[in-house]
């Protein structure tokens, strides 16, 4: 669900960028270098709230005494 | 001894070039990259690589034996590849597997605190159907924070041709030959609808990617040294590895990736297929070339053959991507020193690139010893209106001996391509073939594969 919500976000933030085609030349990796900060910033949200999600399995099946829990953390 | 000749495809590096000399591959590194190599070469990753097979083996070598000025700080000797293969010749499976080894060789070298400066799918090579790294001088200490240089160009040399192959059904090959830098974003973009973008990969790297560049041209927008935006590395390895699962489930548009799919489909009784197989196994065992090609190569029957009979590799050409993807698939499965790769004989890879030398043609790179062409010569001769001399003087040009099978006007394949077109081909005549073959080397031995039916002839020129 995290990662569903972090990639509409992602998809409505490119999406109002969208703009019509030019042809000028222009330095080529200035889009790429702009992309990879958007997905690099989605894609470390997405790692870190899955180990958030993890810990926090771990940390009430410990409180509760439900071990199974921790196993299907992804 | 004759003087290095520097390779005409390496120049885009001011620190270091490849050279040619009596059949040794060295390369030349200047202080400049000197460097970033020993510390490539003292981390232990380039060894560790070589060890793993993703890394051409190498050796330093004096570097003042060699006379290449200005004289470089170290010279590296590399192991010679079989053959060389452009993006535009792989067959869907091996442009695939390309790609996952550069994001695999991409996570290797970060583990190690490296990076890769470009993303070149020129840097890969096949042996047989076995990925392998070409350039030494890509590695370079990775620096916490930096963006992935090779983003975008990973994205036009493999991502975007990939899902032009396999979300659309159309070869890359003929667009990836004519830009040889691959294809952009902002092309690729306009060619997807609405539910290719329901993907995030093609969502973020092709549409993102293009309409942030068409939005940077449009405002003018670069990006100021030092002000580019930090990439932590932890991104960049979800970067790295997204790629890699997106790319891994892609499929080919042919879906026939089980050799014996095709096996069991072609026109040829068993016997004839037998009676092909020992003549063949007869002129390798005695030619015993260290390369042979395969025109035609189909699902490689005649290639397996020729390595049975003692050919040491064989790289197969074929202009079915089917049969090409199921040659792979054979290869892969039997462990054949076996390339198979699209060509199209009528019109071959030209040089070209920068000076039109970058990239070489099909013919300057041809080097085989011995060649089979068996079921093609009446695809050129009559399906392409090439006369039967010159089918014949180009084949006998790849290599000075092998095999070339002539199936007469009234073999039921010779009779398909005619079927919808009238018969201008009055030439196309056993006595012809052997009157070709004949003004340009000597006939070994030929064999009727059955009474009146196709002929095979072993020449020499």
């Amino acid at each position: 669900m995290t990662d569903r919500f972090a990639r509409m976000a992602a998809l409505f933030a490119l999406y109002t960028s969208l703009s019509t085609p030019a042809y000028a030349y222009l330095d080529p990796a200035t889009g790429s270098i702009i992309l990879q900060a958007i997905v690099g910033v989605v894609g470390t949200w997405m790692v870190y709230s899955r180990l958030f999600v993890a810990k926090s399995r771990n940390f009430l099946s410990r409180v509760f005494g439900k071990s199974s829990a921790s196993q299907d953390a992804e | 001894m004759t003087a290095p000749i520097v390779n005409p495809g390496s120049f885009r590096d001011p620190g270091s070039r490849v050279f040619e000399r009596d059949g040794r591959i060295l390369r030349a590194i200047w202080q400049r990259s000197a460097p970033a190599y020993e510390q490539f070469r003292d981390s232990g990753l380039l060894a560790d690589l070589v060890d793993r097979g993703m890394l051409v083996a190498t050796k330093e070598v004096d570097a003042q034996s060699v006379s290449i000025m200005p004289a470089p700080v170290y010279v590296l000797e590399h192991e010679r590849l079989p053959f060389v293969s452009y993006p535009y010749e792989w067959p869907f499976a091996l442009l695939k597997r390309a790609a996952l080894f550069h994001l695999d060789l991409q996570l290797a070298a970060l583990d190690k605190g490296f990076t890769l400066s470009d993303a070149t799918a020129y840097n890969v090579q096949f042996i047989a159907t076995t990925p392998i790294f070409i350039d030494h001088l890509s590695f370079r200490p990775y620096v916490e924070g930096e963006v992935w240089a090779g983003h975008r160009q990973f994205c036009m040399q493999f991502l975007n041709p990939l899902v032009l192959w396999s979300k659309k059904g159309i070869s890359p090959a003929p667009w990836y030959r004519g830009s040889l830098e691959g294809i952009s974003p902002e092309d690729l973009s306009q060619l997807l609808g609405w539910k290719d973008n329901l993907s995030w990969t093609i969502l973020t790297h092709v549409s993102g990617q293009a309409a942030l560049q068409r939005r940077a041209i449009k405002a003018d927008a670069s990006i100021a040294p030092g002000k580019q935006p930090k990439l932590s590395k932890t991104a960049f390895r979800g970067i790295l590895e997204g790629l890699r699962s997106y790319i891994a489930k892609l499929s080919s548009p042919t879906k026939a990736t089980v050799w014996g799919d095709y096996a069991d489909h072609n026109s040829y009784a068993a016997d004839d297929a037998l009676i092909k197989r020992d003549f063949i196994v007869k002129m390798a065992g005695q030619v015993k070339p260290d390369q042979l090609f395969d025109i035609g190569c189909n699902s490689g029957d005649y290639s397996v053959a020729a390595l049975e009979g003692g050919a040491k590799t064989v790289v197969g050409f074929d202009f079915d991507y089917g049969a090409l993807d199921a040659a792979t698939a054979r290869a892969d499965k039997h462990k054949l020193p076996f390339l198979p790769l699209w060509l199209d004989a009528a019109n071959p890879s030209p040089s070209q690139g920068w000076a039109q030398a970058e990239r070489l043609g099909f013919g300057k790179r041809a080097s085989a010893q011995a060649l089979v062409a068996l079921a093609f010569v009446h695809h050129i001769a009559i399906g392409r209106n090439v006369p039967l001399d010159m089918t014949i003087d180009w084949l006998m040009s790849l290599a000075p001996e092998g095999i070339i099978e002539f199936p007469p006007k009234s073999d039921p394949m010779v009779q398909r391509l005619l079927s919808n077109r009238e018969d201008i081909f009055p030439d196309y005549t056993e006595e012809n073939f052997i009157a070709a073959v004949l003004s340009r080397g000597q006939i070994v031995e030929q064999k009727h594969v059955t009474e009146g039916g196709r002929l095979l002839i072993w020449y020499r020129r």
